[in-house]
């Protein structure tokens, strides 16, 4: 039984690239192309791990994962954000502007090299 | 030189008033032997009129007391309301020591019993002129302090002007701390009224704290090489004013500290369009990295072969795209780096910081690259480092992009130094490499944005990769710690970079620019 995947990005050539990397790693993948899109389908679609944007349009990444973490159904599934900024400088600044801190299990910067992606995701599966 | 001076004119004259010929030949004879001209009137109204005539001329008056018509003590009544200064000889005929003194308190200078010799003559009246002489020199002296007087006052009322008008404001305190001088542009500035302000001691007129503690600190400093601090302040609660504030020790020539004064400048306007170009930069390369994110993605996958199999061609052709996109993505990280710099936004979160540590850390992570090029990085730490006020993750962005560059700049098999200490108030690091050194005429720009050192040489022996950013965002961050960065270096002989940083227990004494 392959893993679910679900990857939510704003971007779809972004979602594109990263579901065929996942894909040839015989993950099964599931696409949402927004924050609230992306709640929707982690209830919907039971994934074993989500790949999260941070700067999306409706609903960032920081919300998202928030929601995600408040959920008591959902708060066990794992979330690697995907940022397009240096992941320190991103989080550091979300955490003094809100005054939150973010509970994603890691973070990593896009573009992502497919192995380091396949790699990091095995190790929050592992856990 | 005769005795007449400088304060003599050149010409003497001598006026002699007898009524009898004898005499006025005789005076003009012996006079004028020693080069005084003298002019002669036979009775009183002739004397005077001269006098009225050219009293300015008139140096010593030999006056006869016995004369028909007018007689001497008459004349000698009018020549004192003429001009009191004027000297007058009485020439006494009956040698009465009675005319003589009655003479004197009329005002007469001195007195000459007749008959005298030429040489009494001569005596009497050079001490005469001696006396004109120091009356003369008097005069000049009193008009001169009379004029420096107007001089000073005109000055201090042009000064005052000045200050007063000037944009800038301007503060003055006296050694104790109390406000002495204050302008309009420093009320407007801190919204103190001038009146809180003048005659107060610091800590009493609800000064900017940090102002405040910067005046104070350059009171106290018995440092000589203190000269000047420069600080940004904000002003209102929601720190919509931007100043600057310089302050500078004012010393007497023993060196001992009489007071300070700082002057104020207001850069709001210079904030406030440094804040929207730096908005402006973040929203573009925010805009612009993430497409070039996802075609680094997409090209990244179909490299891997993801999508389908690529020829040895495509594959080549597809790298070398990849190469492209990743040197943009540099690009607009350290663009977006600088502008969040200067948005204020990364260097906010300071910490107590052990600098060890940070640059023990780099250069652990740095070694991998610096092996791969048979380079010596080496490290001395220094036994006992004070704490600074920092950012750790700028500190670290700090000396990986040092001590990358050095190691970059440096030939293969040779040594990079980093080395660690204190210099007064500030922990300093060095990071030093024995590469290729930096032209004098680079030096100035190398802190620039977008500048690179170009020559055939850099080309040749480093492939330098880079976007130009990387120093101008290390000397941001130096800046917003209130620390400094310097380069020396020599064409062939290496490059050091030295950072001073203050130390955490004294960050008010370094805040900024020691010259």
């Amino acid at each position: 039984m392959p893993k679910k995947i679900l990857i939510v990005d704003d971007d779809p050539d972004l979602v594109e690239a990263v579901t065929m990397i996942l894909e040839s790693k015989n993950y099964e993948v599931a696409a949402a192309y927004g924050g609230i899109e992306g709640l929707q389908k982690a209830k919907t679609e039971n994934p074993d791990l989500i790949v999260l944007d941070v700067m999306m349009p409706d609903k960032d990444g920081y919300v998202v994962c928030k929601e995600l973490k408040a959920d008591p159904k959902l708060n066990k599934i794992p979330i690697l954000l995907l940022t397009a900024v240096i992941s320190k400088i991103a989080t550091s600044r979300y955490t003094q502007q809100m005054g939150l801190e973010t509970e994603a299990d890691d973070y990593i910067d896009k573009p992502v090299e497919p192995e380091v992606l396949v790699k990091r995701i095995e190790m929050l599966l592992a856990k | 030189m005769r005795f007449a001076g400088s304060f003599m004119p050149d010409q003497i004259n001598i006026l002699v008033i007898d009524d009898e010929q004898i005499m006025r030949e005789g005076c003009t004879r012996i006079l004028s032997k020693d080069g005084w001209a003298v002019i002669c009137a036979e009775n009183g109204t002739k004397g005077l009129e001269e006098i009225k005539a050219q009293s300015e001329k008139i140096d010593v008056i030999l006056l006869d007391l016995m004369m028909p018509g007018m007689s001497g003590m008459e004349v000698l009544d009018h020549v004192r309301t003429i001009d009191p200064t004027l000297l007058v000889i009485v020439i006494t005929g009956y040698a009465t020591v009675e005319s003589a003194v009655e003479a004197m308190k009329k005002g007469a200078y001195d007195f000459i019993p007749k008959p005298f010799t030429p040489d009494q003559l001569r005596i009497v009246v050079k001490r005469a002129l001696e006396k004109r002489t120091l009356q003369k020199e008097a005069e000049f002296l009193r008009r001169e302090r009379e004029k420096s007087l107007r001089d000073i006052a005109t000055e201090k009322s042009k000064i005052k002007t000045i200050i007063n008008c000037m944009g800038d404001g301007v503060l003055v305190c006296d050694r104790d701390g109390c406000i002495v001088l204050s302008n309009p542009a420093v009320s407007r500035m801190l919204k103190i009224s001038e009146s809180s302000l003048l005659g107060n001691f610091l800590p009493q007129c609800n000064l900017h704290s940090e102002l405040a503690n910067t005046i104070q600190e350059s009171l106290a400093t018995p440092d000589k090489n203190y000269t000047s601090v420069s600080q940004e302040l904000s002003i209102g609660e929601s720190g919509e004013i931007f100043l600057r504030a310089h302050t500078a020790p004012v010393r007497n020539d023993l060196g001992e500290t009489m007071g300070s004064v700082t002057v104020l400048q207001d850069i709001s306007h210079l904030k406030e369009l440094d804040k929207m170009k730096s908005e402006f930069i973040a929203m573009v390369t925010h805009e612009l990295r993430a497409p070039i994110a996802a075609v680094e993605q997409q090209l990244t996958v179909i490299l891997n072969k993801m999508a389908g199999d690529v020829t040895e061609k495509q594959e080549q052709l597809l790298s070398r795209a990849k190469e492209r996109t990743k040197g943009l993505l540099d690009l607009i990280k350290d663009l977006l780096d600088l502008s969040k710099i200067e948005a204020g936004k990364i260097v906010q979160y300071k910490e107590p910081l052990n600098l060890q540590e940070v640059i023990q850390k780099v250069v652990d992570l740095m070694r991998a690259q610096a092996e791969n090029k048979k380079i010596d990085l080496q490290f001395s730490p220094s036994s006992q480092i004070s704490l600074i006020h920092a950012d750790r993750n700028s500190m670290e962005g700090i000396f990986t992009n040092l001590i990358s560059n050095a190691i970059k700049y440096t030939p293969e098999g040779r040594t990079v130094f980093v080395q660690l200490g204190e210099e007064g108030g500030f922990v300093k690091a060095s990071v030093s490499d024995t590469g290729i050194g930096i032209k004098k005429e680079d030096l100035s720009r190398i802190f620039d944005k977008f500048y690179r050192v170009k020559s055939s040489e850099t080309r040749q022996i480093v492939q330098i990769v880079g976007t130009g950013l990387g120093l101008s965002i290390v000397k941001s961050i130096v800046d917003a710690h209130l620390g400094s960065i310097s380069v020396e270096s020599e064409e062939g002989g290496g490059t050091t970079f030295t950072v001073l940083l203050p130390k955490e227990s004294n960050p008010s004494i370094c805040v900024g620019e020691k010259s």
